[in-house]
């Protein structure tokens, strides 16, 4: 019985220890000369491993940039990536570790919507400038001083340049009924806004207003109730999975609206590259795009080009690097690791990045951006406003091969 | 003997109590927090898990309905700070209420069949939250900012925390020792032997259940006000219900020590992986972790000391 | 309501339904002849899906005939997989929990030795008609879905026939009806057990197919395919074949009325109350006895 007692106890002790133990990780001390640490999380397990893992890669090149150019404030940079595998309440954790304990000199954003809105409080209670993609209009609305959305993943504007485009084409051959299938989470909620908006101002009736949970296992009665309602117009508004769902099962029976619009889950590179020709003809928008004529975005192609064997970069690769050209004019604007006058400087000045030229209001938000996208031929085409536009829309959607 | 270890625990607790004043990091604070976090929902869990053998999958639906439920009363009733933090515990009170009414039917399903009730329970609950946009809906609640220093805030947070796991390790160790805990052990090695010895085997079982059910309630409200903004897919995470039996199991269901032991290795091993190895080979490792010692320690990791120890 | 609408989704619902029982039905007999909860069992499936992907697409092999390579191979695995991690814990004194914990742990693993082989992007299956459809009527009939359909009912009519007519089947039943009695009749316990196992994980390999010709796929997704496994073996009745297909039609149809008569924002909810209310008034599931 004795022994019992002493094992456990010195259990007990070995736990104390530990603890303890985790204390006395030396924190790094970083000087001039040293180089420039950019902390935070990001899913590189779990769930939203495959975005996390996007966004990695661009934040890695745009250092890999920097770097060979002689780095920031002429001191080299590196990252210090923890993996929160996809789990919010982690990726606050490593946010206040990066910050207290690393004392990281800069933070770089998060993803998904759910973990940026958990994080932007961090860095707004430590005063830290927060470059994310923020989680939609409703996390920029809660007086935040140091989050920048630069540029966002705003699902209230998504639609915007489709719906920009869609007024353009004669009233007569518009669509008039739509269906709107929602998942019900922020992102899907947050792309419902535009639709209420527009399809008033032009008139397209919603016939069907329908949210989901996910997992959404089956969408044939969603599309066998948009067909009988002939519905000429469809929006899917979801991710990848039920994106693909949804698709699939329209094409199976042979649905054919005049128009599908697919936002969240087309800009991933899978839904081209698994989806093939079904994926084909999905409208959405974007405010990132490799065939952007802003500077920078030749070298990213080529960049992924040479590295993943793809023609244009993801939309995810491409904001990695945004948000960090935004840290980094923020940072030689300043010219400081000074956060407030990082964030002073970024309210007051004009950024270039990737997806164009922005200033920041109140929010942190730059003006609305959006282009409207379509996938022709496998290809993510931008296909308005015409100025920028790399290829004619097709419009009404051809049928479904047999 | 018996008092050595009491002084032995009084002086690591008067540590942990002591430990904010030495102004640590603010990230010691929020690890410390996660760890009480996560002892409390092994140890509560342990109370119907554990002792009486029904193992819940769903018990993230309390603590789940603790976060919202002190949110929305945050949010709505426009409570100050201290005032949230006290909300945790009618929220907590709340959780326990519906382990009652869960409970009533559902405890008298045994075995695997009980513990896929409580996943489909954990599912109804999360799913209804994100439906009904009075309760959180599917945009989930912010919460307002203390407004007071970073680190005074977190060592509140971490000091409550630290409070309610003693009064939940407490409270599991009287059960341990009370006529509850010993009702329990009987039906967990044999319901029907117990019921034939008279003991009132669907009461106890209830009773085990709210109380299984009020501390995780009460810890996910504190977890609320810990992220400022709450969402349904966090806090009713199945993951997070997953984690909890295994932390229990891990370290030996049905003692006191276990869910302790299980909930800090696995913490501990989990947080210093993610800082110190690439995340996929983190992960593998950690996996790996579960397989090493189930093999060596079928019958959890107490049963194997107190083996070895006492012969 | 409108008919077609009702029938066309009950027969998406039960086919998806029968892809699931597919998938549950190995789960369902580890658990029953060995108590062992094998939460590994949905992550070995999606091994199966994606090998089925990878055959696809260097060899332009059907995912069907794949099935044909992968459950041969998942058994040889599995074999492995049992003597080196199953076989040491069936000592423990609480088999199912210590089967849990160690099977959670290969979980992990699997699903990130999948991300280093396959990355996390999402894949989804795309054999030449994995789009078209057979159309009766009114009705359309996805061709992915009946072949993941067919694929099922083979899968399960086999393990079945496999239990009832051959003799190591036999004495896989034995041994679960009556352990010490079988043993007597000298059938090796462990050769059984590892027979099941195997068994059970092939069959998880070909259910992983046929629902990756349903759904897209990740590496992560065998933590949503282990929730249906739960609740059709449950509804099914533990160690019960013929329970778990029924089992996996119902929870079909309920799905397919669901998302015919409800607001599709209730059908995940309505779905686990039914469930929930239906094993509070059956508490055993639909067979209370297996096998």
């Amino acid at each position: 019985m004795k022994g019992k007692r002493v094992k456990r106890f010195s259990l007990f002790m070995i736990i104390a220890v530990l603890c303890g133990l985790m204390l006395t990780v030396p924190t790094a001390v970083i000087g001039a000369g040293k180089p420039i640490v950019i902390g935070g999380s990001l899913p590189l397990t779990g769930e939203f491993a495959e975005t996390g893992l996007w966004i990695e890669r661009g934040m890695r090149y745009w250092a890999e940039e920097i770097n060979a150019k002689g780095g920031l404030l002429g001191r080299p940079v590196e990252f210090k990536i923890y993996d929160d595998q996809s789990n919010v309440g982690k990726a606050v954790t490593f946010a206040e570790k990066a910050i207290t304990v690393d004392k990281v000199d800069l933070l770089f954003g998060g993803y998904p919507g759910t973990a940026a809105r958990a994080v932007m409080p961090v860095a707004e209670k430590h005063k830290v400038v927060y470059v994310s993609m923020g989680g939609h209009m409703k996390s920029f609305q809660q007086g935040y001083t140091y989050s920048f959305g630069a540029p966002p993943l705003m699902g209230e504007w998504w639609y915007e340049g489709f719906f920009q485009w869609l007024a353009t084409i004669p009233a007569n051959q518009r669509p008039t009924r739509a269906a709107v299938y929602t998942i019900n989470n922020p992102v899907g909620l947050s792309l419902q806004d535009s639709i209420n908006r527009w399809t008033k101002k032009l008139n397209i009736k919603i016939v069907i207003n329908e949210k989901y949970n996910s997992p959404l296992s089956d969408a044939t009665s969603l599309i066998v109730k948009a067909k009988q309602m002939n519905c000429d117009i469809l929006f899917s508004n979801g991710f990848f999975p039920d994106g693909v769902t949804t698709i699939k099962a329209a094409h199976a029976l042979d649905y054919n609206p005049k128009a599908i619009v697919q936002g969240i889950g087309s800009v991933v590179p899978a839904w081209v590259k698994e989806l093939g020709a079904d994926g084909d003809f999905v409208f959405s928008g974007t405010v990132l795009h490799g065939m952007l004529n802003y500077p920078g975005n030749d070298k990213l192609n080529a960049y992924v080009k040479k590295k993943y064997k793809l023609d244009i970069y993801p939309l995810y690769f491409g904001f990695g690097y945004a948000w960090m050209q935004t840290l980094e004019q923020g940072v030689t604007g300043a010219k400081s690791l000074n956060q407030t006058k990082i964030r002073d400087w970024l309210k007051t000045h004009k950024v270039t990045t990737i997806a164009g030229p922005m200033t920041f209001d109140k929010k942190g938000l730059p003006a609305p951006i959006n282009f409207a996208t379509q996938i022709i031929n496998g290809k993510v085409e931008l296909i308005f406003p015409k100025n920028i536009r790399t290829k004619e829309p097709v419009y009404p959607k051809p049928a479904w091969k047999k | 003997m018996q008092k050595y270890r009491l002084a032995a625990t009084a002086i690591l607790l008067a540590m942990l109590a002591a430990f904010p004043f030495l102004e640590p990091e603010v990230y010691y604070l929020s690890f410390m927090f996660s760890v009480f976090m996560y002892v409390i929902l092994a140890s509560s869990w342990n109370f119907i898990g554990g002792y009486a053998g029904y193992l819940s999958f769903g018990h993230a639906a309390f603590f789940g309905i603790g976060a919202f439920a002190t949110a929305k009363a945050a949010s709505m009733l426009e409570l100050s700070p201290l005032l949230t933090i006290l909300a945790s515990i009618p929220a907590g009170a709340l959780a326990a209420l519906v382990a009652l009414i869960v409970g009533y039917p559902c405890l008298k399903i045994r075995g695997p069949y009980f513990s896929v009730v409580t996943i489909c329970f954990a599912f109804v609950v999360e799913l209804t939250v994100k439906n009904i946009e009075f309760l959180g809906g599917a945009e989930g609640i912010y919460l307002k900012f203390m407004d007071i220093p970073e680190k005074l805030s977190r060592s509140i947070l971490y000091e409550v925390m630290l409070l309610l796991m003693i009064v939940t390790l407490g409270v599991a160790w009287w059960l341990g020792r009370s006529r509850l805990g010993a009702g329990l052990k009987a039906i967990r090695s044999d319901e029907e032997v117990a019921e034939t010895m008279g003991i009132p085997t669907a009461k106890i079982k209830i009773q085990a259940f709210i109380l299984s059910a009020f501390f995780p309630g009460i810890a996910g409200g504190l977890f609320a006000y810990y992220l400022t903004y709450i969402h349904a897919d966090v806090v009713f995470n199945i993951n997070i219900s997953i984690l909890i039996v295994l932390m229990a199991m891990f370290g030996g269901g049905g003692t006191w020590l276990g869910p302790i032991i299980g909930a800090v290795i696995l913490t501990v091993v989990n947080e210093g992986l993610s800082t110190f190895a690439q995340a996929e080979i983190a992960r593998i490792i950690y996996g790996a972790l579960f397989i090493v010692v189930t093999i060596f320690m079928p019958n959890g990791i107490i049963d194997f000391f107190r083996k070895k120890g006492g012969g | 309501m409108d008919a077609v609408l009702i029938i066309q989704s009950l027969i998406s619902g039960i086919m998806m339904g029968m892809v699931y029982a597919l998938l549950s039905v190995g789960f369902s007999l580890t658990w029953g002849v060995m108590h062992v909860i094998h939460i590994s069992h949905a992550a070995f499936g999606l091994l199966g899906a994606y090998l089925a992907y990878s055959l696809l697409e260097y060899f332009g092999m059907d995912p069907v005939v794949s099935a044909a390579v992968s459950v041969p191979l998942l058994f040889i695995v599995a074999c492995g997989v049992y003597q080196l991690l199953i076989k040491p814990i069936t000592k423990a004194k609480e088999v199912i929990v210590a089967s849990m914990i160690l099977t959670f742990g290969l979980a992990i693993i699997l699903e990130n030795v999948m991300v280093l082989i396959w990355k996390a992007d999402p894949r989804v299956l795309t054999p030449t008609y994995a789009s078209g459809a057979l159309i009766v009527g009114p009705f359309y009939f996805q061709y992915p879905h009946l072949v993941g359909f067919g694929l099922s009912i083979v899968g399960i009519t086999a393990i079945y026939l496999f239990l009832k007519k051959t003799y190591t089947g036999m004495a896989v039943r034995a041994a679960w009806q009556q352990p010490e009695a079988a043993q007597l009749y000298g059938v090796n316990l462990y050769r059984i057990s590892m027979i099941t196992f195997a068994l059970a994980v092939s069959t998880a390999g070909a259910g992983g197919i046929s629902l990756a010709l349903l759904n897209s796929f990740e590496p992560h997704s065998h933590n949503l395919w282990l929730i249906y496994l739960f609740l059709v073996v449950i509804v099914g009745g533990v160690g019960n074949v013929i329970g778990t297909a029924i089992a996996g039609l119902l929870i079909g149809v309920i799905t397919g009325l669901a998302m015919a008569f409800l607001p599709y924002q209730w059908v995940n909810l309505v779905t686990f109350g039914l469930l929930m209310i239906f094993l509070i008034f059956r508490p055993h599931g639909l067979f209370k006895q297996g096998v």
